[in-house]
């Protein structure tokens, strides 16, 4: 494990060692998804303004929720953007082979090969958000409430990696996965609005078959103290227990992959 | 000792069968239907500690398959496959602490990387010494020429400076077992024989066992005592390359480019005409029963020369002559 830590830092040291070369490209990623992020706000300030309450639920509570996804969707994005393009980069080239071939782990190795800076504005951004947000609702950040966050952020990333780690382990028998990871991932719009305005199949969906409720819903939920039950407190179950079904599976294909080859 | 055990093995691919028109997709995705592709066929060979051995066989012959197999990367349909020992898929990583390989072509560095830095990288990953790491550096650096290479990206390397690159990369955790996928290709003559001396180096000092694969019959005959030869996933030949030297290391390819088309010719006995076609004629002779001058004198004696070119046979050829019985029918 410490083996492991020590590594993914000296990997991460390589990373920004590329970045810094490319510095031009680190500030248009990172302001590729600033600018990405302000429409996406706009949006939803354009709807609120329309309704000003979705459902009981106003602007900045709204930004509570969006905040959340938004930090949760970050951490993919930063440690896990490789789950995105191992088909197209790693299988169909063969260079996923050379994984194989080394004495650590090969999902670690496909993570750790490449730490995506984008996310970084992301994440900044969402933490901005939800600073905003408790700021103008006058929700202290008491040590129980920053305590829970934390879980919840982790918790959130956690999700989503679990939900690209198990599309993506497609690729081991369509070599293209970004297909079907952009439909599952693209469920995470709904996670940006408070699930109670949906209807009970989607909100189910979103809680137990493709939880990102549990990333910014159910987390907001209880930090604005409304009461939608012992769910709020469900999230990092959700997440382990998201992420071992999805390790399964990528141990699945793994298998499948060291029968057909690439 | 033995190094490396397979056992009757043997790999089949099951390719889907592709289906034409829309009624063809639909059933290929209910009903997939299979072909098989049996690329490596019940292979048995045994390779010894600090052995050469040149694996070789023409496009498609099961080369890279039989290494997929005995590095973990997959799983034989049957049949067994042990290095140092151990199952090489199912104990993968152990098994990958004691080998390199080198796919050709491919790289196993950072793209972007320094070199260095790529290293670096590579020698925490296989967790080598620092001191350990700090004297193979400087031995590597200086028999692949490796010093001015250290921060350049591998992106910016030349084709030869990337396989020297990789076989640093490739060595230096001090595997005790290498596989070399066709580690010259495309790669200019010096260069080539830059590799060689440091694969020579290596496998003598530290009596790294190598299986070799390659088009380059210049590769083998400089490394390696023994090959193994397969086609259509069969193993045909297994064996001292002395032998197969001397069965057809002996003859000479002449092609005459002539000015007229070309009649019977007479030629000095050892010679024949292998190839005729309208103004080019193809004549393969025995060195140890004639030399090229005197095959060449005689031609011109008879027809007229425009041009003519002198070449070994290459493996293609040879590998065809060994299928076709040629090796045992001479030997015999
Ligand atoms: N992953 C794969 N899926 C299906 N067929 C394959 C795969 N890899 C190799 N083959 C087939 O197996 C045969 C042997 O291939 P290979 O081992 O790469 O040959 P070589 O390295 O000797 O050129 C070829 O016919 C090739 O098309
Ligand atoms: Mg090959």
């Amino acid at each position: 494990m410490t083996r492991y830590l020590s590594l993914y830092g000296y990997f991460l040291i390589q990373r920004f060692k590329i970045l810094m070369e490319y510095r031009l490209n680190f500030f248009i990623g990172s302001a590729s998804t600033a600018i990405l992020q302000a429409a996406s706000l706009a949006t939803i300030w354009v709807v609120m303004r329309q309704i000003p309450s979705l459902n009981g639920w106003n602007f900045y509570e709204v930004i509570l929720i969006y905040g959340l996804l938004t930090m949760g969707e970050s951490i993919t994005h930063m440690f896990a953007d490789n789950l995105w393009t191992i088909g197209w980069n790693y299988i169909r080239s063969g260079d996923f082979d050379r994984f194989l071939v080394r004495p650590i782990d090969p999902l670690f190795h496909l993570l750790a090969d490449r730490f995506c800076h984008d996310g970084i504005g992301n994440f900044v951004t969402g933490a901005l958000l939800i600073g905003v947000s408790m700021y103008s609702l006058h929700v202290a950040l008491t040590p129980l409430r920053a305590i829970y966050i934390l879980v919840a952020v982790i918790s959130g990333g956690i999700i989503f990696i679990a939900l690209n780690l198990i599309t993506a382990t497609s690729a081991f028998w369509l070599t293209e996965s970004i297909p079907v990871t952009q439909v599952v991932f693209n469920m995470n719009e709904f996670a940006k609005y408070p699930l109670n305005i949906y209807h009970n199949a989607i909100r189910i969906l979103l809680t137990w078959l493709i939880p990102y409720g549990f990333v910014s819903f159910y987390p907001a939920s209880y930090l604005l103290g409304r009461d939608a039950g012992p769910v709020v407190w469900l999230s990092p179950v959700v997440a382990t227990v998201f992420i071992l079904i999805a390790y399964r599976v990528w141990l699945f294909g793994l298998r499948h992959y060291s029968g057909t080859g690439s | 000792m033995s190094v490396i055990e397979v056992r009757e093995l043997t790999k089949v691919f099951k390719i889907p069968k592709k289906e034409i028109g829309l009624t063809g997709a639909i059933k290929a995705l209910f009903m997939p239907k299979y072909e098989q592709k049996t690329a490596v066929d019940r292979v048995n060979f045994q390779i010894d500690e600090g052995e050469v051995v040149g694996y070789i066989g023409v496009n498609g012959a099961g080369k890279s398959t039989t290494i997929k197999m005995l590095t973990g990367i997959l799983v034989p349909t049957s049949g067994h496959a042990r290095v140092l020992g151990r199952d090489p898929h199912k104990e993968r990583v152990a098994n990958a602490r004691e080998i390199g390989v080198v796919f050709g072509q491919r790289t196993q560095l950072w793209w972007d990387l320094a070199f260095i830095e790529s290293l670096n990288l590579v020698a925490r990953i296989y967790q080598v010494p620092e001191t350990r790491y700090k004297k193979l550096l400087d031995q590597f650096a200086e028999m692949l020429e490796l010093k001015e290479l250290f921060h350049v990206p591998i992106r910016n390397m030349s084709l030869g400076q990337k396989m020297r690159a990789e076989l640093a990369a490739t060595l230096i955790h001090e595997p005790r077992v290498v596989y070399l996928d066709e580690p010259t290709i495309g790669l200019d003559l010096i260069v080539k024989e830059r590799i060689r001396e440091f694969i020579k180096e290596q496998n003598q000092t530290k009596s790294t066992t190598v299986v070799l694969t390659t088009h380059d019959l210049g590769d083998i005959e400089e490394l390696c005592k023994r090959v193994i030869i397969i086609d259509a996933g069969r193993l045909i030949y297994d064996g001292p390359i002395e032998t197969i030297k001397q069965q057809f290391g002996k003859y000479r390819e002449i092609t005459f480019e002539t000015i007229h088309s070309s009649e019977r010719v007479t030629l000095p006995s050892g010679a024949e005409t292998t190839h005729v076609e309208p103004r080019r004629l193809t004549v393969r002779f025995d060195r140890t029963l004639t030399t090229a001058s005197q095959v060449a004198a005689a031609l011109m004696n008879q027809i007229e020369v425009k041009d003519f070119s002198l070449s070994e046979p290459d493996l293609a050829s040879i590998i065809k002559q060994i299928y076709n019985g040629a090796l045992n029918r001479e030997a015999a």
